[in-house]
């Protein structure tokens, strides 16, 4: 009985998507005609995940692999990108004149606290902690590149 | 860091950006952040130029006993950092490289050209062991060495002491 009702509601799925998305016709076949009580469970349960699958993406391809939660990988390109990103945000420092190769304090003009307040947005920005002792030695936007994609092992 | 010992301009950015992540975990809306780390970087400002070391001294001693009083009892620490949650958590998969000479000869099959240039790798790191140490007995001072850093190679051709051990560290995120 219980199986009856689980065709049935696959059955009211099956209906609107039956043009939309191209199933496969075995699933399809074996779906939409009306069958026997004795439909085993789990059947029932992977055609409806299909369909459900196969409703959401608009590609045909079905996918059955997890998908667990993380970052996208970062590359130098994206690493150099978001680094000049932050430092035209910040005021002090005029974004039209800022290189990869400007050094805070000789050509920017920049205080050692303002070096402080950049290392502490790039922290807030990759998520990671940058030690004392070697943020006070990052200098230019080139060797902050150079330290994340060596603490983050990208393209080491 | 060439000694052990802090100038005051080191200690002062130290100080500066402990402040600003401990204000930070109070104000935790980012437009009062804000408005009280300018305030807070104006303080700074005021003194930035005193001459007297003395006087500088006694205004970064007086900075240091009010973060102390003003410190948030539980600031928000990275996860990567010591005291944050992720902290050393991969720690336990960070395999040492010298197991990989360990591994079946029908698993190494499997990786050719890698374990190929591994062989030339190792005798690389055979041939010029000797010159490092020699270096590192050269360059250490009687006593022991004072920091942690190593000092990089000298000779055009050689290769930077302990360099091995660098290269093949394991990943930040293994697997």
């Amino acid at each position: 009985m219980a199986a009856r009702v689980l065709q049935q509601c696959v059955r009211s799925l099956a209906r609107p998507s039956l043009g939309l998305c191209p199933v496969n016709l075995a699933l399809r076949a074996a779906v939409a005609p009306a069958v026997t009580v004795h439909r085993p469970f789990s059947f029932a349960a992977d055609s409806r995940r299909t369909r459900w699958l196969g409703q959401s993406r608009i590609s045909s391809v079905e996918v059955w692999c997890r998908q667990y939660g993380d970052l996208p990988p970062l590359t130098l390109e994206t690493i150099k990108d978001r680094v000049m990103y932050v430092l035209k945000l910040y005021d002090k420092i005029n974004p039209e004149k800022i290189q990869a190769t400007s050094h805070f304090m000789k050509d920017l003009g920049l205080d050692s606290l303002d070096q402080v307040e950049i290392i502490m947005a790039m922290e807030d920005e990759f998520g990671f902690e940058i030690p004392d002792a070697e943020a006070e030695k990052l200098m230019t936007p080139e060797e902050i590149v150079q330290y994340i994609a060596d603490k983050k092992d990208v393209y080491e | 860091m060439a000694s052990a010992y802090l100038t005051h301009q080191q200690k002062v950015m130290r100080l500066y950006k402990k402040s600003l992540r401990h204000l930070e975990s109070w104000c935790i809306f980012r437009d009062k952040y804000r408005f009280y780390a300018c305030m807070l970087r104006a303080r700074f400002d005021e003194n930035k130029n005193e001459k007297d070391m003395v006087k500088a001294t006694m205004l970064l001693k007086a900075g240091e006993e009010e973060f102390w009083a003003n410190q948030h009892p539980q600031p928000y620490i990275f996860p990567d950092s010591p005291g944050g949650t992720s902290y050393e958590r991969y720690e336990c998969y960070k395999v040492p490289e010298w197991l990989l000479d360990h591994w079946h000869p029908s698993e190494k099959a499997m990786y050719p050209d890698y374990f190929s240039k591994r062989e030339q790798w190792k005798k690389l790191r055979m041939q010029s062991w000797d010159k490092e140490v020699a270096q590192l007995e050269a360059e250490t001072p009687a006593g022991g060495p004072r920091t942690e850093a190593l000092p990089p190679a000298r000779k055009e051709g050689d290769l930077p002491p302990l360099w091995w051990q660098y290269v093949t560290r394991p990943r930040e995120r293994p697997t």
